[in-house]
């Protein structure tokens, strides 16, 4: 199976800060597989993440996705990934329509096509009778959910989620996963960063562990727990995680 | 132009749901030059229409007090209030009713005031006659005294409304020695035997020279447009347009917190046109903030007892004068979005900035009137220029020509600011 994204040595060490924030991480995502980027707080993935789509640069080391480079052809790269940030990066004050129309718009897409896509997504994820609500009304987990929608208009072969249950309830967090699976299914890639262990266990084929900017291990969930069992008690994904990174409180 | 299009309709959808920021675009600016133009309404009328109350003591009853007192009574200037209860005003009570505050200004005509200026009026006569070799000579006497006619005024009145009250009253003064001195050279004519019609009044002797006031225009020399109006209107109307800066630089902080402006940055090749469409419509909607700001000078402002504002002979150039002032504000407004990181870095630099450049341009205080240094560090403010290019077409008549350096002007300082926030904007996020 080929790469969807092929990290290699990469080194960011942001402006005044004291340590650097990746130290020569490397990693691969499969294509058409659900990837997790795991790793306690300050362990580099929102960074990594962050320069997979451009919004920085690294200082080392290169990273192609789908064999086009992201420090140079980052245009083409924007055009085939789909990234659902932290935020709720929509537009309160307009409705979850208005935010796909406008969104859609700067993609290019043609207005019919964004009405087509809009309402399959916003029925898919539960959220078709408050399509002319604005965004700003909504529950967080409505938020979450139509902050999905917006970075999928466009149909990218690699959807990057940086931690999209962060606050939901457990409902919409199974509907979420629910319909990640489906677009797995499609031959979409993901990659998935979370700190609900349990959930990466569940949703992710491969997961990789990152700590201090480095990569620490990496596999299916399943080999990574009998791989550990052979050193400690592990019975799930946590237990890899905390025997990997440790104990220790991160700020 | 789809990006762009799609951007304006997305910055319409999200102004028209933000009453405060409507509010803010146009109705504070509404009224403040409602306000401001109904406030210096009284000193632009000051010495031009308003009556005043002018107390005034009469204790010389000659013909100089006489002269005087007619003169202020059929000027448009002044109420002459000389007698209190049927009772001639005296010295003291004057006095003490400008200490009081009732009344701010008053004069004093001294005693022998008329014989002082006769004496002086028939010695200079006398002189003439003597070197003209007419003969006659009127009476006089070689002593002089002082009959200063004496001026009160209330503590509290502005130097600019005294130097105003006495320049008016020193011409009835001169009149009246002019007059005398005219009318005793006419009697020393006729005492030496010419029997020729001489005219003894001053003012027909001398009619048809002196000055009169024109204000340069193309074709309506005779109409003036010096009033509260014609000044505030574009004043304050270009004061509040570069108050968009507020709206503007508060949008982009709030979008860069909420992560809005983060998805736009990762849509391929659409950073630069949203920020294109976004100036574009501040620019529109500031455009239209300068005409609904004309508007309220040529319909609403009448209807409050004001003149209305007159657009000049070609109206039609401040259409390219509004957009070139509304880019420049437009701008400035994004660079502080842009340069700042949060809002409330922001808005106290949005406020503060656009008081300063408007301070140092022009709007509070005319340039001329400033220290030389301050004349020259108001070229660069955008205000000067944009205040400059409007009074050129409403008060000077002028033509696109006589703007064309000023829209320039303007056009280069929006398009420096928006090259500086883009580059900042791309910077900042690759930087972070």
């Amino acid at each position: 199976m080929s790469s969807a994204i092929e990290i290699s040595g990469l080194y960011k060490k942001y402006k005044g800060a004291w340590s650097a924030a990746l130290d020569g991480l490397s990693l691969t995502a499969e294509k058409g597989r659900i990837t997790g980027l795991l790793g306690p707080n300050g362990a580099g993935k929102t960074t990594c993440i962050n320069i997979i789509c451009g919004l920085v640069r690294a200082d080392r080391g290169s990273v192609q996705i789908f064999g086009h480079d992201a420090g140079t052809q980052i245009q083409t790269v924007r055009s085939l990934i789909g990234v659902v940030p932290q935020q709720i990066a929509l537009f309160e004050n307009m409705t979850a329509l208005e935010n796909f129309r406008y969104i859609g718009s700067l993609y290019g897409i043609a207005q019919v096509t964004i009405k087509e896509r809009s309402k399959n997504l916003l029925e898919r994820l539960g959220l078709a009778q408050h399509a002319d609500k604005r965004v700003g009304r909504y529950s967080g987990g409505m938020k979450r959910r139509a902050n999905i929608i917006a970075s999928l208009l466009h149909q990218p072969d690699l959807i990057i989620l940086d931690e999209p249950t962060a606050g939901v309830d457990v409902q919409s967090r199974a509907m979420i996963h629910e319909f990640l699976k489906e677009y797995q299914q499609a031959g979409k890639t993901i990659l998935y960063t979370s700190h609900h262990l349990d959930e990466a266990e569940e949703l992710c084929e491969n997961v990789v562990i990152i700590d201090e900017g480095r990569h620490i291990i990496s596999g299916s969930p399943k080999d990574l727990i009998i791989q550990t069992r052979k050193q400690t008690d592990c019975r799930k994904l946590e237990d890899v995680f905390l025997h990997y990174t440790g104990h220790s409180v991160r700020d | 132009m789809k990006k762009i299009t799609a951007t304006l309709i997305k910055e319409w959808i999200l102004l028209r749901r933000d009453v405060a920021g409507l509010l803010l675009l146009f109705l504070m600016p509404a009224i403040l030059i409602i306000v401001m133009a109904m406030v210096q309404d009284a000193p632009f009328r000051d010495y031009q229409e308003i009556r005043f109350d002018l107390l005034l003591v009469d204790e010389d009853g000659g013909s100089l007090a006489r002269e005087i007192k007619s003169g202020l009574k059929a000027s448009k200037n002044f109420h002459v209030i000389d007698s209190l209860e049927g009772s001639a005003l005296s010295s003291g009570q004057l006095q003490k009713l400008l200490r009081e505050g009732d009344y701010h200004v008053g004069i004093v005509i001294p005693n022998g005031a008329t014989a002082e200026v006769v004496n002086s009026a028939n010695i200079i006569a006398n002189n003439i006659s003597r070197k003209l070799g007419l003969g006659g000579t009127m009476p006089s006497r070689s002593t002089r005294d002082n009959r200063y006619v004496r001026m009160y005024f209330d503590p509290v009145s502005k130097p600019t409304f005294r130097t105003s009250i006495s320049f008016a009253l020193d011409r009835f003064v001169t009149y009246s020695c002019s007059n005398l001195l005219v009318q005793r050279i006419s009697q020393l004519s006729k005492l030496a035997g010419d029997s020729a019609e001489m005219n003894d009044d001053f003012r027909k002797v001398f009619a048809g020279i002196g000055i009169k006031e024109e204000v340069l225009n193309d074709t309506q020399g005779d109409k003036t447009y010096i009033n509260s109006v014609q000044h505030n209107v574009p004043s304050w109307a270009i004061f509040g347009m570069f108050f968009i800066v507020i709206p503007i630089a508060g949008h982009m902080i709030r979008e860069r917190e909420d992560g809005s402006a983060v998805r736009i940055e990762l849509i391929p090749h659409a950073l630069r046109l949203v920020a294109l469409g976004r100036i574009l419509f501040y620019t529109l909607m500031c455009t239209l903030q300068f005409w609904v700001m004309a508007g309220i000078g040529l319909w609403i402002l009448p209807l409050l007892g004001l003149p209305a504002l007159y657009l000049g002979l070609h109206a039609w150039v401040l259409l390219p004068v509004s957009f070139a002032i509304a880019f420049a504000a437009t701008s400035f407004g994004y660079f502080t979005g842009a340069v700042f990181r949060t809002t409330n870095q922001a808005m106290p630099f949005g406020a503060i900035s656009i008081v300063i450049l408007s301070a140092m341009g022009g709007l509070w205080v005319p340039v001329e009137l400033l220290p030389p240094v301050m004349q020259r560090v108001a070229m660069i403010s955008p205000l000067h220029w944009s205040l400059e290019a409007v009074h050129h077409v409403i008060l000077r008549n002028g033509g696109i020509g006589s703007v064309a350096g000023h829209i320039l002007f303007l056009m280069a300082f929006g398009t420096i600011l928006w090259g500086i926030s883009i580059y900042k904007n791309v910077s900042r996020a690759r930087g972070i």
